[in-house]
């Protein structure tokens, strides 16, 4: 197993109050990795150190490396845009752009200079689609708004928005929270498939989706990285006895 | 379901399968033997208990991962559980396969009534192992009715190695009376052929257990 990103000694303060302490964890290629805790135990907080979202924090201050590919993305010669372009992100709630199916998928690509209107943002348009499952239901809509489509759909458009800028890296936080259960397993399925081109990192506070779809777990708690293992191991046999109390819903 | 989860009960079904046609084959062999008179091929039954209980316990953690990882519901909680259980029976099984051949084999001596013996065990043997291949071939079954029927298919074997081994054990019992000197060899040829009839009797609980799987109602093993 490659590791495409490692997290060495990560710390991180919202002012005085600190939410990371010391979280080093070395990310797989071609992998999901999922992040379980209870609420406020540091897990988005470290999905977005990820990609340098907590940088739009105004009292965010960070320590530490996180290495993707061999490089820091906290060194200071690092262009932060070109860090969430490499780095995408899908959100809890759908948030498609006011715009069409067509413009909310070419928007990035065509802003990035990856392709020019015309047949090259046409083809980048429909394989985005196509990679995430949602192509058979739009393509005879493409200039319908994104926001027409019901809330699966949506997050769907909004996986192949992230994905139509070529990223690396794919941050999911808690992707299927607002999501029924037909829709959610279907974004599951995706994220299955997605994962043989990308490295995916979910937050979830789904335990059994945790188990359904991810190869390695993460339990935080109190913004400590308590446990890290295969998945299987984690819901099988945690090491750690907080770990089985968290999963079995002992606490938390 | 995911796929993956599909993928990892198709895998569980193949172990499954495969244990099951491992004593499948043995309980062949063991018929041609009988049939052809060739007591001494019963030495050739390569079933180890040892492999398949080795097996049995893959199947059974890979059957616990899966409930773990996937928390099934509903039909696809029963298969498993049922596949749980069915493990256990087919280790059993495959004991007694082993233990006739090596019991027959032994007791089967020119001092004792062969051609009578030859006479029950064959059918005996014959029933045992069409009510546990029937028993397996639910595995695959989907349609309600065919598995009601297999299931009575099975019902029907087993009550037949019953009347089988019941006319065998008189008839033995016959001979002993008749010659005492001969009860401990004629008492270890009725253990052997008692295998048999445990096997049609698991096969009745293999059966039980894959009827619950795929149609519902409650576990009801004897």
């Amino acid at each position: 197993m490659d590791v495409k990103v490692k997290v060495d000694k990560l710390n991180l303060w919202y002012g005085t109050n600190q939410a990371l302490h010391d979280i080093s964890i070395d990310l797989y290629d071609n992998k999901i990795t999922a992040l379980i805790g209870a609420s406020g135990c540091g897990k988005s907080t470290f999905l977005r150190s990820l990609n340098r979202m907590n940088d739009l924090v105004e009292s965010a201050k960070i320590q530490g490396n996180v290495i993707v590919d061999g490089k820091n993305i906290y060194d200071k010669d690092i262009d932060v845009v070109s860090v969430r372009k490499r780095i995408g992100m899908v959100f809890q709630q759908p948030n498609p752009f006011p715009k069409s199916i067509y413009e909310n998928v070419a928007y990035a690509p065509l802003k990035h200079g990856i392709v020019k209107k015309g047949s090259d943002c046409d083809e980048l348009v429909e394989s985005s689609l196509k990679s995430a499952g949602i192509w058979e239901e739009v393509k005879d809509k493409l200039q319908a708004p994104g926001t027409s489509l019901s809330g699966g759909q949506q997050q769907r458009l909004c996986i192949a928005r992230t994905i139509a800028v070529k990223p690396d890296v794919i941050l999911m936080d808690e992707p299927t929270s607002a999501l029924d259960p037909i829709s959610t397993e279907k974004i599951e399925a995706l994220m299955l498939e997605l994962k043989k081109s990308y490295t995916i990192v979910t937050v979830t506070h789904n335990m059994q989706q945790a188990a359904r779809i991810a190869d390695h777990t993460a339990f935080f708690h109190l913004g400590e990285l308590v446990e890290y293992d295969e998945t299987e191991k984690i819901f099988v046999n945690p090491k750690l006895k907080k770990t089985e109390d968290y999963i079995t819903g002992r606490f938390g | 379901m995911l796929k993956v989860y599909e993928e990892k009960l198709k895998v569980i079904k193949g172990d499954i399968l495969e244990i099951g046609y491992e004593v499948l084959d043995a309980l062949e062999l063991c018929l041609r033997a009988l049939q052809q008179n060739h007591i001494c091929d019963l030495s050739n039954i390569e079933l180890s208990e040892k492999k398949i209980l080795a097996k049995s316990n893959d199947i059974d953690n890979n059957i616990v991962t899966t409930l773990a990882l996937y928390s099934p519901e509903a039909k696809d909680l029963r298969h498993l559980v049922s596949y749980l259980k069915l493990t256990n029976e087919l280790v059993r099984t495959g004991a007694n396969a082993k233990d006739f051949a090596k019991k027959f084999k032994k007791s089967f001596t020119d001092d004792l009534n062969t051609n009578m013996i030859l006479e029950y065990t064959i059918p005996l043997l014959r029933s045992a192992l069409l009510s546990l291949k029937t028993a397996l071939s639910i595995v695959d079954e989907v349609d309600a009715k065919h598995i009601q029927e297999k299931y009575r298919r099975v019902v029907v074997e087993e009550s037949k190695t019953d009347d089988i081994f019941s006319m065998i054990e008189k008839n033995i019992l016959k001979l002993i009376a008749q010659n005492l000197d001969l009860s401990k060899e004629y008492f270890d040829m009725l253990k052997a052929l008692r295998r048999l009839e445990k096997i049609a009797d698991r096969s009745v609980s293999i059966a039980n257990l894959l009827q619950f799987a795929q149609v519902g109602g409650d576990i009801s093993q004897s």
